[in-house]
């Protein structure tokens, strides 16, 4: 079976291509791009003109839930949120009940996602990187390897100990396996539910301040120079953050850095009086944070950009601040966001935009994925994007069972309309059916 | 028609008077024993998740001059402490068919989230460390009565501003109505951000109050040392102890006021407590008069209501 997509604009990273052009899927493979395609058979013709042929997004931080906390999400429903957010791939972190350290659970969510119920995007699980997330002993990182996690991860629940933070770098330099890294010192933003700053002293709510990031990440990198281990820090969100990264990287240290999107588009101002929505770890900064970061991001050394998929129930987000959760449901916004707060202002080029969004995520993590060459993923992964659709985030269309967004209500230009997952096909209604034309099979 | 008591940050110029000349025509009518209007139809949850007796009486016994009923609950053995939401225990206190809720809650902003699901005023009791309005209210009509007016006015405001509701909610009121206002206090007690807040910062108790016609203490609650706020109690009576000698900065006739309760040799010395420009029992007075107030102009009635209500 022959699907052409035809006309589009093709940007590929990771071979620097953009180009107008057709793409070819056959038998949900990708199987060639070019200008003016001559192929005969097509069973399916989409219809890009004016639009986006990318390689297939992939997030480096999503949290699907499952198992333990069904009620905020599940694996089918978070990856159709992928899938309608134009993600092919999302990689789960393990903050699930129990905690994603034993190779068992991996088994147990690779089948899940790969049973027919699940929702299209495909789901590479990160594992705990200490056993509970406890930041004391380390899991059985080897085993939890070869049954299939990516990276290991303690994200929410930081190891505070830098023994054993080393020793893990150590351990996982040895396993070839990255570290991904959410940088806080508890000690420091203990309490706290929002930034260190003017609104939070008159809100009379306890501040997080920048430090307890920029310690945490200064620590990382600096434990990744000396080891040599693979750092991927997640969501960084303060000038000094994105320094210390910076220095890291000139340093010769083997870091990366992702940036979620309200943390280049959103200020602590926009907590407003006391709006749940917009509470999130690290907390929402400042102007200059964000001017700083916009810079980052354009000169690359923030190499990412990452949803914080953080979906929550109703009722566990209407409650008083203090009381709240930290995140967002961020998978079916991300790209929408990136669109009209980067690429729309020119802070990044189309082929810029994807590359933080898809090429880099996947050679941070050594993934398939992330480009068009020929016979690198398995089966196709292609998201087909209208650069220029407008539309409002409502979070009651969304599929994530998180309706915790603080995009809510927001205008955005910028849409995925078509997801290509191998057999699993998700178009969305701002690709209307006039685009589509489907020959009967003889 | 009715209005929220949330905060004073929220409230105009204009308001804040109304409410304090609500308040002093409401005291001069308890006072004199001439008659005061009744509300039947009213009853006033007294909702206190978090321990108060000052509080919840004053707001009591402004609720009863005023003809109201009330409804007392305390977090303790209640919903609350059987995991009810604090919006559940709200929708179900509006189907309990009360008019008005009084609410005291450890978190900031809780009076702001009742107030999404109950359809009649919420007076904010205090909320975290966010606002304590009707006690600025109090305050306010207090140092009117001595000093015949707030413009112009420099008070200071001595101690944990970092994490008192009183002190913002004082900061607001005082500010709004042309009152310099100053927190004075060590630094680890201080926001570091005062960019929104309005006041000057002083760590010296002896500059933060020169001047000033009045002195505002605030509790030290003990606990803070904990945080390491404080290195011990002794060091902060020793450098921020309001006495009849660090007095003699502040202008000559200037007022002492504390929230209450004292902490008697810390925050302040006996002399200060006691002395003729102490001010803190008519603070408690004034906190039920200013409450009546603030019920009759949430339930969005005015002076001119108030006066038609004659002998």
């Amino acid at each position: 079976m022959r699907t052409l997509l035809k006309n589009g604009r093709i940007l590929d990273p990771s071979q620097n291509i953009d180009m107008v052009g057709d793409v070819l899927i056959e038998d949900h493979q990708l199987e060639a791009y070019g200008s003016n395609l001559d192929v005969a058979d097509v069973h399916e013709t989409y219809d890009c003109t004016d639009m986006w042929i990318v390689p297939g997004l992939i997030d480096l931080h999503t949290h699907l839930r499952q198992p333990g906390f069904d009620h905020r999400e599940t694996i089918s429903t978070g990856t159709q949120a992928a899938a309608a957010g134009g993600y092919t791939v999302v990689c789960c972190m393990p903050t699930t009940q129990p905690t994603l350290d034993s190779p068992s659970l991996v088994d147990y969510i690779l089948d899940a996602a790969a049973s027919p119920s699940s929702g299209g995007a495909f789901v590479q699980p990160i594992g705990a990187l200490t056993v509970g997330m406890k930041g004391e002993q380390l899991s059985d990182l080897a085993a939890l390897k070869r049954a299939g996690i990516v990276a290991a991860s303690d994200v929410g629940s930081p190891t505070q100990n830098s023994r054993v933070m080393k020793r893990a770098m150590e351990y996982c330099t040895q396993l070839d396996l990255p570290i991904i890294a959410h940088c806080e010192d508890l000690e420091l933003s203990q309490g706290g539910s929002m930034n260190e700053g003017p609104v939070s002293a008159m809100l009379g709510l306890r501040g997080i301040p920048r430090s307890a990031e920029e310690i945490m990440v200064m620590r990382n990198c600096l434990l990744s120079l000396h080891t040599g281990c693979k750092l991927h820090v997640t969501g960084v969100s303060t000038w000094g953050a994105v320094e210390m990264v910076r220095q890291a990287k000139y340093l010769g240290a083997p870091v990366s850095c992702d940036i979620f999107p309200h943390h280049f588009c959103l200020t602590e101002e926009d907590v407003g009086e006391f709006d749940t929505r917009f509470k999130v770890s690290p907390p929402l900064r400042t102007q200059v944070d964000l001017d700083i970061i916009v810079q980052a991001l354009n000169d690359g050394t923030i190499d990412c950009i990452a949803s914080n998929h953080s979906p929550y129930a109703s009722h566990e987000v209407d409650v008083p601040f203090g009381e709240a959760p930290f995140g967002i449901s961020g998978l079916e916004s991300a790209l929408g966001v990136t669109l009209t707060h980067l690429t729309h202002k020119g802070i990044l080029s189309p082929l810029e935009t994807v590359r933080k969004l898809s090429t880099a995520p996947a050679t941070v993590l050594r993934l398939e994925g992330g480009t068009m060459r020929h016979g690198e993923t398995p089966v196709a992964q292609i998201t087909v994007v209208d650069p220029n659709h407008r539309w409002r985030f409502d979070v009651g269309r969304t599929f994530t069972k998180g309706k915790n967004s603080a995009f809510h209500g927001m205008d955005l230009q910028g849409k995925a309309v078509v997801t290509f997952c191998g057999a699993e096909i998700y178009r969305d209604a701002a690709f209307p059916d006039s685009r589509v034309a489907t020959r009967a099979r003889s | 028609m009715s209005r929220n008591l949330l905060g004073i940050r929220h409230i105009s110029a204009e308001d804040l008077r109304e409410l304090l000349a609500l308040g002093a025509e409401f005291k001069r009518r308890v006072l004199r024993g001439e008659p005061l209007p009744r509300i039947p139809q009213q009853t006033v949850g007294l909702l206190f998740f978090e321990d108060s007796t000052r509080t919840r009486v004053s707001f009591e016994q402004a609720a009863k001059y005023l003809g109201m009923n009330t409804v007392s609950f305390t977090g303790r053995g209640s919903s609350m402490s059987k995991g009810e939401s604090l919006k559940d225990t709200i929708l179900t206190l509006r189907h309990e068919r009360l008019t008005t809720v009084v609410m005291r809650h450890r978190m900031a902003g809780s009076a702001q989230l009742a107030a999404r699901y109950f359809p009649g005023p919420v007076l904010n009791a205090g909320d975290g460390e966010h606002e304590h309005p009707a006690q600025a209210l109090g305050d306010a009509l207090t140092i009117l009565e001595r000093k015949g007016r707030l413009h112009g006015l420099i008070v200071s405001i001595v101690g944990d501003v970092e994490h008192s509701r009183v002190a913002r909610s004082n900061a607001w009121l005082l500010s709004k109505l042309g009152a310099e206002v100053r927190f004075v206090g060590p630094k680890t007690m201080l926001p570091s951000h005062t960019a929104m807040l309005p006041g000057s910062v002083h760590y010296s108790l002896e500059t933060g109050i020169h001047n000033a016609d009045v002195v505002m203490c605030l509790r030290l609650q003990k606990e803070r040392m904990l945080d390491g706020l404080l290195s011990s109690v002794g060091e902060y009576a020793r450098m921020y102890q309001v006495t009849r000698q660090s007095l003699e900065y502040a202008s000559p006739d200037c007022l002492v006021m504390h929230p209450g309760p004292l902490n008697r040799g810390i925050e302040l010395d006996d002399d200060a407590a006691d002395g003729d420009c102490s001010v803190i029992n008519d603070q408690v007075e004034n906190g039920i008069f200013v409450r009546m107030a603030a019920y009759w102009w949430a339930l969005d009635k005015t002076m001119d209501d108030l006066k038609r209500v004659a002998a």
